[in-house]
C-alpha cells in the first residue's frame, strides 16, 4: 500500500506505537466500518509504529492519526471521519 | 557443538477429574549440565493421587540432584509417602531420568511402563538390570536400571500407563493401545518428521491416547519427552541503543544472526528498518483491544510493539500454557511471541538503553525501567519454568 495523494484516494495512518494504543488508537481501526459506505470504499487504512509524536508534546496528544498530509491529535472516531470528508468534499 | 536438551510434557486428567494424578517434574541445572525428569503416576486418580505423586515426584528429584543412591532413594519415597485412607497402602510408580556430563543418561524405572529410546529413526533397546529393594506392604519392588550415553539427535520418551491402557474395551483395540502399539506410532511420528520437537511429540502421544479413549480419558494420561537436539537460537531486539552512534551496531547484530529475529517495540523497528532500508508494514487482522497489531519487515520473523506487548508475553508464560497456545483461535502479537519462544532453546535478548529523548513526558517517564524488569521477568520465566537457555545483552 503506497500512500496515495490522488485525490480519489483517502490515506489514513493510525498510530499504533504503545503511547496511542494506549490511549486508544484500537478503537479508530474500525474506522472502515464506522463511516458511511460512500467514503468507507475511498479510504485506505494503515498502522504505524510510534510516529514519534508522543514525546515531548509539541504535536499535541496520542493518539495520533495522519489524514493525507494532516495531523490529528487526541483523534477520535468523529474527529477523523469529520476530516475526511473535509478532503473528500475538496 | 553442544546439544541442547529441549524437555517437555503433555497431559490430561481422567475424565471428571480436575487435577491429574500423574506428574512430570524436570530440573535443570546449567551450570552442571544435569537434566533430571521424573514421571510419577500414584495410586487411583485425582487430588489424592496427585499429592502421591507430587511427592514421590520432589523427593526423587531432590534425592537424585543431591546424589543420593537409588536404594536409598527408593526407601526414603516409601517411608514418606503417606497412607492411602481406602486401600491402605502408599504408592506412586516412578520414572527418574538422570542426564549428567556429557550425556550420560541413567534411567530408574519402578513400575511405569517401559521408556523408549528412539535414534536416527529407530526404537533403541537398551538393556536393563533390575535392583531388588526389600519388599514392603506385601509388594514386590522392582527397579529397573539402564545407562547409556545419549547422541546427538536421540529422544527419550517416558509415558504413564493411562497411554498404554488407553482404548482398553473398545473395538478398535479391545485389550488397549500397548506397549507395542504405542512404540509403533512413535516410531512412525518421528520417521515422518525428523525434528519433531518434544513437546508436540508429547502433545501427539497423548492426543492419540484421548483419541482410543473416545475423548474420555479413563486414567490420566501423561507424556513427558527429552530430546537432545541441535539448539534453535532466537534474538530479540527491544528498545534503541544507549546513543544513536551505535544504532548500526544494532542492526549488524540484528543482520548476523543465525536463528530467528524478533523486534519488540516502534522506535526499535524504526531504526532497524532505517539502517536496513527495509518496509515495516503493520498488519491489521485480528486487531486485539489489549495487544497492539504486529507489523512485518523483511528479514524479520516478527515485529511487534514493546512495552505492552512484551508485559502480555510474560503474563501469557506465567499462566498455564500446556499445549502452546494453539487453543487461542484469534492469535495477537503476544502469542505469536511466546509460539516464537517456546520454540527455541537459547533465546538471546538484547536490551536497547536509551533514555526517552524527552524525558519530561510524563506519560511514559520509567519506560527504560519498566522495559528491564519485564525482559528480566521473561527471562527468569522462559529458565525455570520452560529450561531455556537466555541469554541479556544491554547495548
Ligand atoms: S505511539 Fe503514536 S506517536 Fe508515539
Amino acid at each position: 500500500m503506497k500512500p496515495s495523494k490522488d485525490a480519489k484516494n483517502i490515506h489514513v495512518v493510525i498510530c499504533s506505537g504503545t503511547t496511542c494504543f494506549l490511549m486508544g488508537a484500537s478503537e479508530l481501526f474500525g474506522i472502515e466500518k464506522t463511516i458511511e459506505g460512500s467514503l468507507a470504499s475511498r479510504i485506505t487504512v494503515e498502522g504505524s509504529p510510534c510516529m514519534n509524536l508522543c514525546k515531548g508534546g509539541s504535536y499535541g496528544k496520542a493518539p495520533f492519526v495522519r489524514v493525507n498530509d494532516t495531523l490529528i491529535s487526541t483523534a477520535t472516531l468523529p474527529k477523523v471521519i469529520e476530516e475526511i470528508r473535509r478532503q473528500a468534499s475538496l | 557443538m553442544h546439544t541442547f536438551i529441549e524437555v517437555d510434557h503433555y497431559q490430561c486428567p481422567k475424565g471428571g477429574h480436575r487435577m491429574e494424578g500423574d506428574v512430570f517434574l524436570s530440573r535443570k541445572n546449567s551450570t552442571e549440565n544435569r537434566v533430571i525428569s521424573v514421571l510419577s503416576d500414584g495410586l487411583g486418580s485425582g487430588v489424592k493421587a496427585g499429592v502421591l505423586s507430587t511427592l514421590t515426584a520432589t523427593m526423587a528429584i531432590t534425592c537424585v540432584a543431591g546424589d543420593i543412591p537409588i536404594e536409598r532413594t527408593a526407601q526414603i519415597i516409601h517411608q514418606t509417602l503417606p497412607v492411602c485412607s481406602e486401600r491402605r497402602i502408599r504408592y506412586a510408580t516412578f520414572t527418574i531420568v538422570d542426564i549428567g556430563q556429557n550425556q550420560e543418561v541413567r534411567i530408574l524405572e519402578y513400575d511405569n511402563p517401559p521408556y523408549v529410546l528412539i535414534r536416527d529413526g529407530e526404537l533403541v533397546e537398551v538393556p536393563k538390570t533390575v535392583a531388588r529393594l526389600p519388599s514392603r506392604y506385601g509388594r514386590k519392588t522392582m527397579i529397573f536400571v539402564s545407562s547409556f550415553v545419549a547422541q546427538p539427535g536421540d529422544r527419550i520418551v517416558v509415558f504413564s500407563d493411562g497411554v498404554v491402557q488407553s482404548g482398553i474395551g473398545t473395538q478398535a483395540m479391545p485389550l488397549g493401545w500397548g506397549n507395542a502399539g504405542v512404540r509403533r506410532f512413535l516410531r512412525e511420528l518421528v520417521q515422518r518428521d525428523l525434528t519433531i520437537s518434544a513437546r508436540e511429540l508429547a502433545q501427539r502421544v497423548v492426543q492419540k491416547s484421548l483419541w482410543n479413549d473416545a475423548l474420555e480419558a479413563k486414567d490420566d494420561i501423561t507424556c513427558g519427552v527429552l530430546y537432545f537436539r541441535n539448539p534453535r537460537r532466537t534474538l530479540v531486539l527491544t528498545g534503541p541503543p544507549i546513543a544513536p552512534e551505535r544504532d548500526k551496531e544494532l542492526a549488524s547484530i540484528f543482520s548476523v544472526y543465525k536463528g530467528k529475529k524478533i523486534i519488540c517495540g516502534g522506535t526499535t523497528a524504526t531504526i532497524l528498518s532505517r539502517e536496513l532500508g527495509k518496509q515495516i508494514r503493520v498488519c491489521l487482522q485480528n486487531l486485539d483491544p489489549e495487544v497492539p497489531p504486529p507489523s512485518e519487515m523483511d528479514g524479520a520473523d516478527l515485529v511487534t510493539e514493546g512495552i505492552l506487548t512484551l508485559g502480555k508475553t510474560a503474563e501469557l508464560l506465567a499462566g498455564n500454557l500446556q499445549g502452546g497456545i494453539q487453543a487461542f483461535s484469534v492469535k495477537h502479537a503476544a502469542h505469536l511471541l511466546v509460539e516464537h519462544l517456546l520454540n527455541s532453546d537459547i533465546v538471546d535478548f538484547v536490551v536497547g538503553t536509551r533514555i526517552n529523548e524527552a524525558h519530561q513526558d510524563p506519560s511514559m517517564p520509567m519506560e527504560l525501567e519498566i522495559r528491564r524488569n519485564i525482559v528480566k521477568r521473561i527471562a527468569h520465566l522462559l529458565e525455570e519454568r520452560y529450561l531455556k537457555e537466555v541469554h541479556i545483552q544491554f547495548i
